[in-house]
């Protein structure tokens, strides 16, 4: 197959283009560096914890995409089914190391009744299902908050008293996960040019990272690219197409559902009411910093976008406060940026599916000129 | 020879969920915290009174020794059922003992007691360990602190 021909100024415009919110992060990074004033080591030591704390949240988005499902918003149920099996460890005292697996087999069954819920929603609105994943959230979090905040301690029981609101039932805003905090991210440490790195929670994540790798070569993940692909397609060739997409959102909730317990052990504090709140936002915008796009990622987009996004996050309030003077104005700055890359991403994808279209068209005509010409 | 209701695959996802709920009972065993307190006061037992020492050394499993003087009563964290006490303490001959004592925690049992004085007079474990059941007092609610990171901000409850 020929390729368009076009001008050298042409093909950088294209790869300008291309990598546009990357590019644009970096410039920001290598800006925001210099004014913030730290010391390279101390932003190295951040980045290092920020990719062991949020990779896993973000790598759980890359199946749905796979699948043609977009961003899935919907990650936030995991999100909260990871809470909850956090809540009742936090109840049952269960710490340590088998405290966090604990949590991920209880949110495990939680996690798929949403994913499955929130799949067969999805398969109800083809061709819009960012949107209505974004809703799904807000829904689940109603019913989240109805359970937490009403059921616990009076139906489903709590004995931690500590955990529960004066009132008697309800769980207290905050959730002191100190027995668990770092258990993972301290079982192993190297030190290296005054950086700590949690090996442990790199290997989790290098795991995953084989298990997506392995996972695209699959069955299941060759019929996840072709649905993605081309829905009709792939139900021409006999692919399930509705079970597959179900599949897709299962496997993303129940891994941002055990990327949640990754990311709170760092923390070390469960803000009942609000940690699930932004948590996919943030991961979508870090994955699309990375350079992924709607229909197109991959892990390399995963580690670039969180370096990028939360090395923004770091130098942003004090750069904000060396330049003008107000560190809050960084603090919005950060909320700002967040979702305005996602509106940039978006934008930007609709630009490019439209350019593609018309490159396609330019080709086209290209090789029909080229026949033409070789038959005169 | 094939089942024809059940097929291989229903069995190995059976496998698979039984699995998966043993591994879960086995962390709830291994991790459950409880906390032992270690008591040196004079306790009476069955009319025999077992008298605090005046310095003793306690230790439970491989954690760090604690040093208990007459009255003193400290605690220790402890993961799962199975224990082991060693005491260290000088009588008055000033001769050094050591006593070691396996012990198990009842897995519905948050905090136990220990009381190190009956425990060295070679009492049955049920006079030396028993529950602890904190005294529960009416106290206003705690201020309740937030340690967020960045991605946080914007949204209180």
């Amino acid at each position: 197959m020929s390729s368009l021909r076009e001008t050298k100024f042409q093909r950088i415009l294209n790869t300008l283009e291309k990598n546009s919110v990357p590019l644009l992060f970096g410039v920001i990074v290598i800006f925001g560096i210099p004014l913030s004033g730290y010391s390279l080591n101390y932003l190295g030591q951040e980045i290092v914890v920020r990719i062991a704390r949020n990779s896993f949240l973000i790598i759980a988005l890359l199946v749905p995409i796979m699948a043609g499902m977009g961003l899935n918003f919907g990650m936030t149920l995991g999100a909260m089914a990871g809470q909850i099996g956090l809540i009742f460890i936090a109840d049952w005292k269960i710490i340590g190391i088998p405290g966090m697996v604990l949590a991920m087999i209880i949110s495990t069954p939680l996690s798929i009744l949403l994913g499955w819920l929130c799949g067969k929603i999805l398969n109800m609105a083809k061709g819009r299902e960012m949107v209505t994943s974004y809703i799904i959230g807000f829904f689940i979090n109603g019913v989240y908050q109805l359970i937490v905040l009403y059921g616990m301690g009076s139906v489903i029981p709590i004995k931690n008293s500590s955990l529960v609101l004066p009132r008697g039932y309800g769980i207290r805003n905050t959730v002191n996960l100190i027995k668990i905090r770092k258990v993972f991210d301290n079982l192993i440490v190297i030190k290296l040019f005054g950086i700590s790195f949690p090996i442990a929670t790199f290997l989790l994540i290098a795991a995953l990272c084989l298990f997506i790798i392995w996972f695209r070569k699959t069955k299941l993940g060759q019929d996840m690219r072709a649905v993605g692909q081309d829905m009709e397609v792939a139900r021409a060739a006999g692919i399930k197409v509705e079970h597959t997409r179900i599949l897709s959102v299962i496997i993303s909730t129940v891994l941002a559902g055990y990327g949640m317990i990754v990311y709170l052990q760092n923390i070390g504090t469960l803000n009942t009411y609000n940690s699930h709140m932004q948590i996919g936002m943030f991961s979508i915008a870090a994955l699309l910093v990375g350079g992924a796009t709607v229909n197109k990622a991959n892990i390399g987009n995963v580690f670039l976008g969180v370096t990028l996004f939360h090395l923004m996050f770091i130098v942003s309030p004090t750069a904000g406060k060396n330049l003008i003077g107000e560190a809050q104005l960084g603090e919005y700055f950060r909320v700002f940026v967040s979702y305005g890359v996602i509106t940039l991403a978006l934008v930007l994808y609709e630009i490019r599916k439209r350019r593609d279209a018309d490159r396609s068209g330019r080709l086209l005509a290209q090789n029909q000129m080229d026949q033409r010409e070789i038959l005169e | 020879m094939r089942c024809p209701l059940i097929s291989k695959t229903t069995l190995l996802k059976i496998g698979l969920i039984i699995l998966i709920i043993v591994i879960g009972i086995w962390m709830f065993l291994i991790g459950k915290m409880h906390t032992v307190l270690l008591d040196n006061k004079t306790i009476e037992v069955e009319g025999i009174s077992y008298v605090q020492l005046p310095i003793v050394e306690v230790q439970i499993d491989n954690k760090e020794k604690i040093e208990l003087a007459a009255r003193d009563r400290d605690l220790v964290e402890v993961t799962a059922q199975r224990h082991k006490i060693t005491v260290y303490y000088t009588d008055k001959l000033f001769n050094e003992h050591k006593i070691v004592k396996k012990f198990k925690i009842p897995l519905g049992y948050d905090m136990v007691l220990i009381s190190i004085p009956a425990l060295i007079g070679e009492t049955d474990v049920s006079d030396w360990l028993s529950e602890y059941i904190p005294p529960t007092a009416v106290v206003a609610p705690q201020a309740e602190t937030e340690t967020v990171d960045e991605l946080g901000i914007d949204f209180s409850f």
